[in-house]
């Protein structure tokens, strides 16, 4: 009974953040569950913790990569990051303001400076408006730019996205889908924003697509300064681009550091499986690779203690009851593992 | 192409400077070389490659056609009524055998009805005077039907006083200066009359006193009728005295009455009177038995005409043909009824033209108002289309609204309008309209108010069905990710419900109010067949079907009904259609 | 300013079909179509009409200049467009090439199972060896192929789910597949037939899957039963769509893991089609790469990946990033591939290519051989071929 209580209930503790100025974004124990309502009168009788406590920052004009495979929540950290969800717990600051206490007019007004790219390149335009008007109608709505600049600015951003004026008067069913990820950007760039959540671009395009607009989201950042949330499941596409990646498994950043750090020393069991399991395009050259087994279990119901220990190589009994914290082993290097619980103790 | 040309050839191939803007410069360009279509133009292309679909747009093409131009140019108007003259067997004139007694009265005279009582009972007592009323008659009889009366006026008395005759003249009556002598000279010679002054005087016994009456031709009574040639020509009594006597004869004889001279023709029960002037002869008049009246006012019955039928009756014929003045001649029968005949002519009558089969100036024929099908179905047809159209829009309308507010804000307002909607659904909407028309019928109003109210429960009932759908896609369109997009952009409410979510609805909207015009006019048909729905004097496909409701028109006149039907059916199935190919083209995956 | 409009609408008309092009185009597809269905559906074709002789006997399937149309309403898609390849017996050959370059297409052609009527295989020969008999596919009437799919060929999908009937058991779904292809047995050996498989896809819990609903399993799950569904009827080749594309990176481990360790164990050739480099370095023995409907490169593996030499092959192994490299820039390929409806009469590659030369403006060039397994369709290689048929 007590258990079933407890269930329900969403615990919300976080020691609050101190705004660092280098910092654009502040993550701290962020949570989001999404309920799962049953019965005649729609009562919650759980939750699917998407995103169960993840903690992080990233650096102005600097790209975090976040790591995971399907459903370990990291799309959901793009869209509560965003306020695009409501978040269940914890504290998102944006240059040192909690976004996530904002009312709606602050919230829209905000809006141009945070902004998102999706993976389907399909589903992320609207079929029946136009592209220029896909690209412009925010920045008219928001009135980012005087009205005599408009066109020159629409165009430019156009330009820079490698789509011509001409391609305004179209429609999205006539480009492809490299073209249309480029629209996505487009739309995303022109309302100027510091911000922006690339969840999975490049993910439904082909290879030779894929690296034009990687090389196009980098040049960009170059030019306007950017900061990226780089969300793929793709660890060679993150690798390139990222200064920072977070691994995440069900719901929880398990690693997380500088992309050096993470690809030179990956600490925690996930993250060193996930890395060997990249086929490499080299006849021959991995072949012992750790294979992890099993499937992910359900975030619904995700195992007690570490959420890793049903697939972990290095399962200690400790595992299985006690959840494991996250520790800074190196400098801005954090892992969360009981593997490394001893090692801490013994140096002090 | 060519620029996409230009643009490679002009670049030298590697080095640096194209990775820098690799891609802008010759990226997509080729673009140009792919030809697309416009996403309506696509739409468009897939719709008319559906062959059934364009079945569907021409029916309601033709419909639209023969409904809103064909009413504009057909020449009847929605209600005009047609008649048409038909030959009809029509009562013409009756005739019957006098059996009473006509009385002809002499001058300004008086015969009042008792005296003509008792005068039959004289005449069947075989007396020769009565008396009514104080006043003495006598009965002079001419022949078995010709009788004549005669006032015996008292005009002196003679009382016998001491063998001296004492005559003492009736008060206000003056006597010829001869008159007194005549009158006792007659009395000596026990004359019963005596003439004085070129009167004749007769001379009646009582007690003791002599009366010298002077008899006055009061009256004929006869069983014949003087038809005159002439209608209103005055008639004297003497020239119907001398003629009915001529006449009693019973065969061809010359008299002169009133200075003229007159000749008379006798055949069989009948008479004609001539009047001769000369060898010249013009009929003045025809004496018989029979009359001969017509038996609507507006008939004129000439003597000719008269004559010509008593001597058919006469004849014992059955039909006769007579030629009145300058018209053809013209067939006549006649039935015999006890003493009655009945004559009957074909004749040219004005009737409504109900159920006329179709003809060169009514090409469906008239209905059973004498209204032309055709007309009626054009104009059927507006109201029908127009009600479709009106309930669709109503329909829509509400739908959109409440099922855009329903998908778009979720929650409980999803929940309470889906209810509702739950509860209309299980609204049995036929009765409820059964109820409703025959509520309205009892309320007398009127048919034009009525359509309104028509329209306006059609599309109350119908707009669950959109809201459902436009609540179910925009359920579905929340979740995609351009809507996600349009909010992260901080796009107002406003935009994002009607520049991002509507026009993405639209397409199955269109689809759906296709489908449920066709719904919608048959559901209408059904009602106006019913009675329930549009009233006449409007038209409606449904009403004019109605008609089979009477067996004899169902199986006789199947261009009263057939044409509306085909109408229906035809509307409905190129809704239907269209709504197929619509469907088909703004999602062709569908389909497969 | 108006002519600047004037100008832009130009263009903009100018991507559109006009009416009568497009009236053209339908009533060529429908000529097209209707001569094709009129061979495809003939009825009692005697077998001498489809019989073939393999070129070299070890292999099961020769592509020989195979052409599949698209008969689409924008225009004739050449899909594929002159392919020729061998699958050896045993081996496994890696067919790699980016969306819409024609290696499903090629797949869905030796299948028969193409979107018919308008994609048609329009010319060529794809002779497939059944053991005792070989065919020429492309030639075959569809009521005979439908002995030959599933018997002799089987195919493993990118989508698991939608492969799978929903509503029946696992167990029921392998074992009707082991039932059609062996009448004779009964129901315990059938069982005993389809939990072996499953344990040979390393199933552990098998015989609980065996009575298992699709839904209850995980991706990586479903795509074992279907390949173990693939393999209970011993085909001679397997065809392997994209199996692993849809799965997480470790389930993607997992099933390339067992692929690996299956080609060993079963005699059968794999054909898989990929667009992932990885997966086909892992898995090859023969590399096919391809582009825009044609064949660039074929070679082994080792060939390939070692000494790649279409500039396309060298792009597409540039563009990929990978973890053991570091490149500042990720080299990407301009451009896109060429509408496959207009194709050029040059060299398809030639507008991305950044090493063409004066020679590239010639026609489609032809296969230059590199090595006895290695040839590339460029003309950077013409001359040394030239060169040594000279010599």
């Amino acid at each position: 009974m007590a258990d079933k209580f407890k269930s329900t209930r969403i615990v919300d503790d976080y020691t609050p953040i101190v705004h660092n100025e280098e910092n654009i974004l502040e993550v701290v124990q962020l949570k989001k569950y999404f309920p799962i309502k049953s019965g005649l009168l729609q009562r919650v009788v759980g939750y699917v913790k998407a995103v169960d406590g993840v903690t992080f920052n990233i650096k102005r004009g600097t790209t975090m990569g976040l790591v995971g495979e399907s459903g370990c929540g990291k799309t959901t950290v793009g869209r509560t990051i965003l306020r695009l969800y409501e978040k269940s717990g914890g504290q998102v600051l944006f240059n040192g303001q909690d976004i996530h206490k904002y009312n709606a007019k602050e919230m829209r007004d905000l809006r141009p400076k945070m902004q998102i790219i999706f993976q389907d390149p399909y589903s992320s335009l609207s079929p029946r408006l136009p592209v220029g008007e896909i690209i412009s109608e925010a920045v008219r709505e928001h009135e980012l730019v005087p009205s005599e600049a408009f066109e020159d600015h629409i165009d430019n951003i156009m330009n820079k996205c490698g789509l011509q004026p001409y391609h305004k008067d179209r429609y999205p069913h006539e480009f492809s889908g490299g073209q249309r990820q480029r629209i996505c950007i487009a739309r995303a760039l022109a309302l100027n924003p510091e911000f922006v959540v690339c969840d999975e671009p490049v993910s439904a395009l082909d290879v030779s697509i894929q690296a034009q607009i990687i090389n196009l989201l980098m040049d960009l950042q170059e030019q306007f300064n950017l900061t990226y949330l780089f969300i793929s499941h793709d660890l060679s596409v993150v690798e390139h681009i990222s200064s920072t990646i977070g691994v995440m498994y069900l719901g929880d950043l398990v690693e997380y550091g500088s992309k050096k750090d993470i690809f030179a020393n990956p600490l925690h069991p996930y993250t060193q499986a996930l890395f060997s399991a990249i086929p490499v395009p080299e006849p021959g050259a991995k072949m012992n690779r750790i294979v992890l087994e099993g499937s992910i279990p359900s975030p619904a119901n995700p195992p007690r203690g570490c959420k890793f220990h049903t697939r972990c190589a290095y399962c200690m009994d400790r595992c299985k009851v006690e959840e494991p914290l996250q520790r800074e082993l190196e400098p801005d290097h954090f892992v969360a593992c009981h593997l490394y619980d001893q090692e801490p103790e013994k140096t002090s | 192409m060519s620029e996409m040309n230009k643009n490679l050839h002009s670049k030298p191939p590697a080095g640096d400077e194209t990775r820098q803007h690799i891609s802008t410069t010759m990226a997509l360009d080729d673009e140009q070389r792919i030809k697309v279509l416009s996403p309506a133009m696509l739409v468009f292309r897939r719709f008319i490659r559906n062959r059934l679909a364009i079945i569907g747009v021409l029916f309601i093409t033709a419909m639209f056609a023969f409904s809103f131009v064909g009413g504009w140019i057909m020449p009847y108007g929605e209600s005009e009524t047609f008649k048409k003259y038909v030959d009809m067997s029509k009562l013409y004139a009756g005739v019957t055998q006098n059996q009473d007694y006509q009385f002809v009265i002499a001058g300004e005279q008086d015969f009042p009805s008792t005296a003509r009582a008792q005068f039959v009972l004289a005449v069947n007592n075989k007396q020769t005077d009565f008396e009514a009323q104080g006043k003495r008659y006598t009965v002079e009889t001419i022949s078995d039907e010709l009788y004549v009366v005669s006032n015996l006026m008292t005009v002196a008395q003679a009382i016998n006083v001491m063998k001296q005759y004492d005559i003492s003249p009736a008060a206000g009556v003056s006597l010829p200066s001869d008159f007194n002598d005549a009158f006792i000279s007659a009395i000596q010679t026990k004359a019963d009359q005596f003439t004085a002054g070129g009167a004749t005087y007769q001379i009646m016994l009582e007690r003791k006193i002599y009366y010298a009456y002077k008899s006055e031709q009061l009256a004929l009574a006869t069983y014949n009728i003087m038809d005159l040639a002439v209608a209103d020509a005055p008639i004297s009594f003497e020239f119907r005295y001398q003629a009915e006597k001529a006449a009693s004869q019973g065969q061809d004889a010359t008299f002169s009455a009133d200075g003229l001279n007159y000749a008379l023709k006798v055949t069989d029960d009948t008479a004609e009177l001539y009047r001769t002037n000369g060898s010249e002869q013009t009929l003045v008049a025809v004496l018989s038995r029979y009359v001969v009246s017509p038996l609507y006012s507006d008939v004129l019955v000439t003597i000719e005409f008269k004559d010509a039928v008593k001597q058919a009756i006469a004849d014992g014929l059955t039909t006769f043909s007579f030629a009145q003045g300058d018209e053809a001649a013209r067939q006549y029968t006649i039935e015999r009824d006890n003493t009655q005949w009945i004559i009957r002519t074909v004749e040219d009558t004005l009737v409504i033209r109900a159920y006329d089969f179709p003809t060169r100036e009514h090409w469906l024929g008239t209905d059973a108002n004498g209204m032309d099908i055709m007309t009626r179905l054009m104009y059927g047809g507006r109201i029908s289309l127009m009600i479709g159209f009106i309930v669709v829009l109503i329909e829509t309308f509400i739908g959109v609204i409440l099922g855009g507010i329903a998908g778009y804000f979720g929650k409980w307002i999803d929940n309470l309008l889906m209810r509702i909607v739950d509860i209309f659904n299980s609204i049995p909407s036929i009765p409820i309209i059964i109820i409703i028309g025959a509520v309205m019928d009892g309320m007398r109003i009127d048919p034009q108010i009525r359509m309104v109210y028509l329209m306006l429960i059609l599309g109350v009932l119908g707009w669950p069905g959109i809201a459902r759908l436009v609540r179910g896609q925009i359920l579905s369109l929340r979740e995609q990710e351009f809507m996600v997009a349009a909010e992260a952009t901080g796009l107002s409410v406003y935009r994002r419900i009607f520049k991002h979510l509507v026009p993405n609805v639209i397409p199955q909207l269109i689809v759906i109010s296709t489908m449920s015009l066709g719904g919608i006019i048959l559901t209408e048909s059904t009602l106006s067949f019913l009675g329930l729905g549009v009233k006449f004097p409007f038209a409606s496909w449904g009403n004019i079907i109605n008609a089979v409701s009477n067996v004899h028109v169902m199986t006789n006149y199947w261009f009263v009904w057939i044409p509306a039907g085909f109408c229906i059916l035809i509307t409905v199935l190129g809704f239907n259609f269209i709504g197929d190919g619509l469907r088909d083209a703004f999602d062709p995956k569908m389909k497969r | 300013m108006i002519n600047k409009k004037d100008s832009k609408k130009k263009i903009k008309r100018a991507n559109y079909l006009s009416a009568s092009q497009s009236l053209n185009i339908a009533r060529h597809n429908r000529k097209m179509m209707r001569h094709f269905e009129k061979r495809n559906n003939r009825k009692n074709v005697p077998e001498s009409e489809y019989l073939a002789e393999m070129k070299k006997p070890g292999n099961v399937v020769e592509f020989d200049d195979l052409h599949t149309y698209f008969f689409t309403d924008a225009g004739t898609v050449k899909a594929v467009d002159g392919v020729s390849f061998d699958v050896p017996l045993g081996k496994t050959v890696g067919v790699v090439g980016e969306s819409g370059c024609g290696k499903s297409v090629t797949s869905l052609s030796l299948m028969q199972i193409l979107q018919r009527p308008i994609g048609q295989i329009v010319s060529g020969s794809i002779r497939f060896d059944t053991g005792s008999k070989v065919y020429d596919i492309a030639k075959m009437p569809s009521e005979k192929m439908q002995k030959i799919r599933g018997n002799n060929i089987s195919m493993i999908f990118q989508e698991p789910m939608t492969s799978l009937n929903p509503v029946f058991r696992i167990g029921t779904q392998v074992d009707e597949i082991i039932k059609l292809h062996n009448p004779e047995m009964d129901k315990e050996e059938i069982k005993a037939r389809t939990i072996e498989m499953l344990e040979m896809v390393s199933i552990a819990n098998c015989e609980g899957v065996y009575r298992m609903y699709p839904h209850e399993l995980s991706g990586g799950m479903r795509q074992r039963v279907m390949i173990a569904m693939s393999l209970a009827c011993s085909p001679r080749l397997i065809i392997a769509d994209e199996p692993t594309t849809a799965l997480d990176v470790t389930i993607q481990a997992q099933i390339l893991d067992l692929l690996r360790n299956l080609k060993d164990k079963i005699n059968s050739s794999i054909m898989l089609i990929t667009h992932d480099l990885g997966v086909i370095a892992e898995m090859a023995d023969y590399v096919v790469v391809m582009y825009a409907g044609r064949i660039v490169e074929k070679g082994t593996a080792n060939e390939i990946f070692n000494h790649p030499s279409h500039p396309y092959t060298i792009g597409l192994m540039a563009s990929k990033p990978s973890v053991n490299k570091r490149v500042e820039r990720l080299y990407s390929i301009p451009g896109k591939v060429p509408n496959p409806i207009n194709m050029p009469d040059y060299c398809y590659f030639r507008d991305r290519c950044e090493k063409r030369f004066g020679r590239c403006d010639g026609p489609y060039p032809n296969e230059y051989n590199l090595s006895p397994t290695h040839s590339t369709h460029c003309y950077l290689y013409a001359d040394d071929q030239e060169e040594r048929q000279d010599g």
